[in-house]
């Protein structure tokens, strides 16, 4: 190569692969495959072509790639058909002749297999191909058998319902029958059979995500559609009742959403009260069995690795019953459950888990999805009443039931869970209720831990501003205790004298016990005020708390030459609060109030307190004569931790504002236009 | 007809003052209560007591402002202050103007009726009624 080659443009890359498609890396491998291996696009362009295709039919990979193989089969006519066939059902395996350039024909044996992209489209066709051995039969071993030539079948045990044949027996031999009548009886005949065993194909076509385990023993009517069961049934009395054993009945069924015109043929097993029932038919157009395949794969794959516990249930016998209860006129299924608490034992024992995800085989910590494919009443073994209400829920026609409740383990642990059922939409033949149920055991103590740290929090607010009224409480306390010392002592006096006046010591010694209820009273309240307690929810009257709140400040107040005016509305209503936290918010107040006319020390020396009521909420307004809250402060100062204060923690105003918030009321706080601040709360009027 | 001493008691707890004046009575004294220091200062009468007894903390005006007072007015009257207050500060002034003791609630009666002894003088303390 010279120097003034390299100046020239790239050759390009050459657009045409030989026979390794862009997509390289299974080619790759496949290059080495003894067998023919040839990928096609959906359209049948042949993308890929391996070298042992080269071997079996003589074309090299660059005269075939982009092609489609029509041209090398003797059956070209067919193959749209078998095309939109093989995409439809996804398999294709048979024995087909293609022409080599010489001319000859080669007889092979080849399975095509439809790939499909995360979406459920197909992506392509990977073929698989060896010289079909001399005879042309299909060397079955190790072959997949299409599932289109399979027959969906089932054994089923109608040995319970010998009377209802005999019935069927007896109408049908009756000219003058009422043909609804037997109609009625053949669809209870499947309703009545059950299933012993099913095969691969029928637990795929209608066995829903239930395995066939969770089939068997159920009744027919459950998985076999609904417009066809009439003639099933028939199709069953016929085989039960025909003289001729190993006869087989035979009927062409309408499509039915699930095979295209099926072919039903049904004859009794050796076994007595046993049917075989085998169904033939390809899978409806309008219901893409191999895309629905692939959607249910997926959806299971979801649903299986769902975080959430998902519980199915089928309650479709239940949906039946509360139908009946319906009827009779019941409304009031509560009332109803009252009188039969054995309808919710019957729920529990009867109504069926069909199938569970991980999430719940760990939330119980079962084994596997065994563990937990029992009648629900496991899930209740704590809270009964949940199922109760669950039973409620349906009865009413909710589309939906949530509730936090309990739920016990396998190891016996009890857990807060977020339950939430979803009732089947209508009554449709595979009625399914899914159960949902959410750990919330973390959340709930995370929560009860924050209410404690609130509880503890205003506990220590309460003492902080105790704290503050010491002098006040001592001085208070002090002043009963002074009067029974020097009463006692006064009578002691008189009890020493020789005119004993007992008029005199009556007096003194009711004095005494006065003064001692007195000093037992204000250690009551402080007492109050200091426990450590939870808040609790009774009625309250703002004024009366108000008032309360005054007596733990009024020496306070009153020591330091300060007014205090006050405005209690008459006949305030009622709300709903915790007295003591109610209380700490107003002495609070106070006590802030005396502080800021304190620190101002000129002026007049006022608090104003007013009560009273508006617009469905009780109201408290504590003015004072200070010298008002900085502008920039009015908007921190229910922060946590903001003070002014030397000494202050700043949680006195937040406290506030949180046990007020917890009342469902707001605080606020402003500067008066005459002077000073002036705080006000507002609580809503509850139920007295 | 012997002078009976006069006491003046100013306190704003009813229950103390029913006390202190009911013990001054055994003990032979005669009072006169007051519910606070501008009562006090207001009432003519109580210029001719003998001694007076105050509280320090009270609504309107304190024991301290009242010793002040009645210091201003150039009084010499004895006072007790009883109090259960426990400042220092407020102790050691009251004692410069010349309080006669401060007796902390609550008090002794031997102690308060020595001081008041110490205050109206013995020759003017009545003979107790004895047993």
């Amino acid at each position: 190569m010279t120097a003034a080659a390299s100046d020239e443009p790239a050759p390009s890359a050459p657009t045409e692969p030989l026979y390794v498609a862009s997509r390289a890396s299974e080619p790759d491998i496949a290059d080495f495959a003894s067998e023919s291996v040839i990928i096609f696009d959906v359209e049948g362009a042949i993308q890929y072509w391996n070298p042992a295709s080269e071997a079996l039919y003589g074309w090299p990979a660059i005269t075939m790639i982009g092609r489609g193989i029509a041209h090398l089969t003797t059956r070209s006519e067919n193959e749209r058909e078998h095309w939109r066939l093989l995409l439809q059902e996804g398999t294709w395996q048979g024995v087909v002749s293609r022409r080599m350039p010489s001319g000859i024909h080669v007889v092979v044996d080849i399975r095509q297999y439809v790939r499909f992209a995360q979406d459920g489209t197909p992506r392509d066709v990977i073929e698989y191909g060896r010289q079909s051995p001399g005879d042309n039969s299909i060397d079955s071993a190790g072959w997949h058998i299409p599932d289109r030539l399979m027959a969906a079948g089932w054994e089923v045990d109608v040995s319970g319902a010998e009377g209802l044949i005999a019935e069927i027996a007896q109408l049908r031999q009756d000219a003058d029958a009422d043909e609804k009548l037997l109609h009625a009886r053949h669809v209870e005949l499947v309703e009545a059979a059950r299933i012993v065993n099913v095969n691969e194909r029928t637990m795929r076509l209608v066995g829903g995500n239930r395995g066939r385990d969770l089939m068997i023993g159920q009744p027919v009517a459950g998985f076999w559609p609904l417009e066809s069961r009439m003639v099933a049934g028939q199709l069953f009395a016929d085989a039960m009742l025909g003289k001729v054993d190993g006869a087989a009945y035979r009927r062409q069924m309408p499509s039915d959403g699930i095979l295209r015109d099926p072919l039903v043929t049904v004859w009794r097993a050796e076994k007595p009260g046993r049917l075989y029932v085998a169904v033939n038919g390809t899978v409806d157009d309008d219901r893409s069995y191999i895309y629905l395949r692939a959607s249910e794969a997926r959806y299971r794959k979801l649903v299986h690795h769902m975080p959430v516990a998902l519980w199915q249930v089928d309650a479709s016998h239940m949906g039946r019953i509360y139908n009946d209860v319906r009827a009779t006129g019941v409304t009031d299924f509560d009332a109803y459950l009252d009188e039969h608490p054995e309808l919710v034992d019957l729920a529990a024992t009867t109504v069926q888990v069909t199938d569970v995800n991980r999430a719940a085989v760990q939330m119980l910590g079962g084994s596997g999805p065994l563990d937990l494919m029992r009648p629900v009443g496991y899930l209740f073994t704590i809270a009964r009443d949940s199922l109760r209400n669950v039973m409620i829920g349906r009865f009413k026609g909710q589309e939906s039931h949530h509730e936090v409740t309990k739920i016990e383990t396998f190891d016996g642990r009890v857990r807060d869970v977020r339950m939430s059922v979803t009732y089947p939409k209508q009554v449709a033949e595979l009625d399914v209720t899914i159960f949902s149920f959410e750990d919330v055991t973390e959340h709930m103590s995370i929560e009860a831990e924050l209410r404690q740290l609130q509880a503890d929090f205003t506990h220590a607010a309460r003492i902080s501003t105790l704290g503050e009224l010491t002098t006040s409480i001592a001085h208070e306390v002090n002043q009963p205790l002074a009067a029974i010392v020097t009463n006692a002592e006064t009578s002691l006096r008189w009890l020493s004298r020789a005119d004993l006046n007992i008029q005199k010591l009556r007096e003194l010694t009711t004095r005494i016990a006065a003064s001692g209820r007195r000093a037992s009273d204000i250690v009551q309240r402080i007492r109050g005020m200091a426990a450590k307690r939870q808040p609790e929810r009774v009625a309250i009257d703002l004024n009366d708390v108000a008032q309360e709140s005054l007596l733990f400040v009024r020496h306070e107040i009153e020591s330091r030459s300060i007014r205090i005016t006050t405005d209690f509305a008459r006949d305030l209503p009622r709300a709903v609060g915790d007295r003591i936290q109610l209380q700490q918010v107003i002495v609070n107040l106070l006590v802030n109030g005396v502080q800021a006319v304190e620190e101002r020390g000129e002026g007049e020396r006022q608090l104003f307190l007013r009560t009273g009521d508006e617009s469905g909420q009780l109201i408290l307004t504590l003015r004072d004569t200070g010298s008002g809250i900085p502008p920039d402060d009015v908007e921190r100062i229910f922060q946590g931790f903001f003070t002014t204060k030397e000494n202050g923690m700043g949680i006195g105003l937040a406290i506030c504002q949180s046990i007020v918030a917890e009342h469902g009321g707001s605080i606020s706080a402003c500067n008066h236009p005459d002077g000073g601040a002036e705080f006000r709360f507002a609580i809503p009027i509850g139920p007295a | 007809m012997p002078h009976i001493p006069l006491v003046a008691i100013v306190d704003d707890d009813e229950s103390i003052r029913e006390a202190l004046c009911d013990l001054l009575m055994v003990a032979g004294l005669a009072c006169r209560t007051f519910d606070g220091a501008p009562a006090f200062l207001a009432d003519r009468a109580a210029r001719g007591v003998d001694c007076l007894i105050t509280d320090v903390r009270m609504p309107g005006m304190s024991g301290l402002e009242l010793l002040e007072r009645v210091r201003a007015d150039g009084s010499n009257l004895p006072v007790i202050v009883l109090t259960s207050v426990l400042d220092q500060g407020a102790r050691a002034r009251a004692l410069e103007l010349g309080a006669q003791a401060w007796l902390t609630k609550p008090v002794a009666d031997d102690a308060l009726l020595d001081q008041l002894k110490a205050a109206i003088g013995s020759e003017h303390w009545p003979v107790e009624p004895g047993p």
